[in-house]
């Protein structure tokens, strides 16, 4: 009788786990718990380490190339980014080779320019869209003026304070990858190992186990992985942001399906042994 | 932007959203008109992309300024429209040539450099320095060797897998799966935080700035399954009986 109780849990409407698992995600948005983030990757620190250790004034190139299905993830990591350059004064360069990440990037500066008071052209200077990634950065090897002659508004960079001395990779002290595809194997691959560029990376947390042998080789100088990444950046900046609300919802969701895990394991072997 | 436009374009992400996620439920014609309208809006995005940032840019203002060499390759690229006329389709053998040709030359020697050699050397490098790495770091290279080579030989396959040789496999087959699970359980971490992004995002437009768009929209798909519930209830009655 108990054996056929239990064996209805097997078959219950998977709907019904749907709607749990919204619940569970839900209730923190609603009223944040407050959850601690206590552990931060070796791999995230080095990020913020590298960034952190260049002198003021330096440019940062930032390739941010995520579009909305990815921005829960990507989002926070890339805001996270933009305000530690801020804050130890580095000179900002955006560029991106996903058309739909244009919105986005224009988002975050609009936010984070206005915190830290820095003007378009003279500390940052955001790039547009541009198609064919490998010919692009094969071309900014030797002249970024080459194939970038105006920012997205259609300024002529030429004269801008921000790119005063920056002419191609020589003079950029680190590239910083953010993104859902396979665009950081390329900024590794074509930049950073054949011209001896610093290149690190923030990445989606389906991609982030993939990057282990960069990272182990140091081909990556570091890298941010997911929403957990996001949250353990705006902990060493500490400056909590979406990735620092949004674990509280990823703990208990992932509560959930260990709770799903072991009752189902623990059933089974109820029916199975006695 | 004005805020008339930030509220209609909070009822139309949250209108999406829960249109497309209604399908958990079960199918129904909300889900059918966002699922066309984001492969619509999709290509429509698409087709606006390559022409203001690729054919204007690249094609357009070049040759108006009498860059006449870009034709070339764009030349070149129209060859590949061939393959949809079975006649002439060989002119697009041209493109996928200089495409091919490119495309190795570019990427075979950083692939093999940055994938290949620097791994090798990456997986051997720290048994050069030993005697100045701690006892961790020690084991930590030994498994990272040990682990590559194992995996290495489940995939080498000229030579019988039986014995001793089937335990070096079997360890293989070990790290692989360890791979696996880590690489499952990111998955779903990140699939929950796309979760949590779009939920985020509903709770923001359930503010009264946005009229109340979530709550609105949610109500107006619980009475459509209601009714579609009461409706169809007695129709499948009389197709079971009609069957029977």
């Amino acid at each position: 009788m108990l054996k056929e109780t239990l064996q209805k849990f097997f078959k219950i409407d998977r709907r019904w786990i749907f709607l749990l698992l919204a619940v569970t995600l839900f209730i923190p948005i609603v009223k944040p718990i407050g959850l601690p983030n206590k552990s931060i990757s070796q791999a995230t620190t080095r990020v913020y380490d590298n960034i952190e250790k260049l002198p003021a004034g330096s440019f940062v190139l930032l390739s941010l190339d995520y579009d909305p299905s990815t921005r829960p993830e990507l989002h926070p990591m890339a805001m996270a980014l933009v305000r530690h350059a801020f804050s130890r004064n580095l000179r900002v360069g955006v560029v991106t080779y996903i058309a739909g990440s244009t919105g986005l990037i224009e988002e975050l500066f609009a936010k984070v320019s206005k915190e830290y008071k820095k003007t378009d052209g003279k500390d940052y200077v955001i790039l547009p869209y541009q198609p064919n990634i490998l010919a692009v950065m094969t071309q900014m090897s030797s002249d970024l003026y080459g194939i970038y002659t105006k920012d997205r508004n259609g300024t002529v960079i030429g004269g801008m304070p921000v790119l005063q001395g920056v002419k191609n990779y020589k003079d950029m002290s680190l590239i910083v990858c953010v993104t859902g595809t396979a665009i950081l194997d390329y900024w590794v691959a074509y930049v950073g190992d054949k011209y001896s560029v610093p290149v690190a990376g923030g990445v989606t947390a389906i991609s982030q186990p993939g990057y282990g042998p960069y990272l182990q080789t140091n081909q990556l100088k570091g890298l941010i992985g997911g929403m957990k990444g996001a949250a353990e950046y705006e902990s060493l900046i500490k400056q909590p942001g979406k990735g620092t609300s949004g674990i509280d919802a990823l703990n208990l969701a992932h509560l959930l399906v260990l709770a799903l895990i072991l009752t189902s394991n623990i059933i089974l072997l109820f029916v199975k042994y006695f | 932007m004005s805020e008339t436009w930030m509220i209609a374009g909070g009822w139309i992400a949250a209108g999406l959203t829960i249109f497309l996620f209604s399908f958990l439920y079960k199918d129904n014609p909300f889900f059918k008109i966002a699922e066309h309208l984001y492969l619509g809006a999709g290509m429509g995005w698409l087709f606006q992309v390559s022409v203001t940032n690729v054919w204007i840019p690249k094609i357009w203002e070049p040759v108006s300024n009498g860059e006449w060499l870009v034709i070339i390759p764009s030349i070149m690229g129209l060859s590949l429209l061939t393959q949809f006329i079975p006649k002439i389709s060989w002119i697009s053998r041209y493109g996928f040539t200089f495409m091919m040709g490119y495309g190795s030359g570019l990427y075979i020697p950083a692939g093999i450099s940055t994938d290949f050699m620097s791994q090798i050397e990456g997986t051997i490098k720290p048994f050069t320095l030993l005697a100045s790495m701690s006892p961790m770091a020690i084991f930590n290279s030994l498994l990272v060797a040990g682990g590559a080579i194992c995996v290495l030989f489940y995939f080498f396959f000229s030579v019988e897998h039986k014995g001793h040789l089937k335990k070096v496999s079997n360890v293989g087959i070990y790290f692989l799966m360890i791979y696996f699970g880590a690489a499952f359980g990111n998955t779903v971490m990140a699939r929950f935080s796309l979760l949590y992004g779009r939920f985020d995002d509903l709770y923001t437009f359930s503010g009264s700035n946005y009229f109340y768009a979530t709550q609105a929209i949610l109500a107006a798909m619980v009475v459509y399954f209601i009714f579609h519930w009461l409706f169809t209830k007695g129709k499948k009655d009389d197709s079971a009986e009609e069957a029977a």
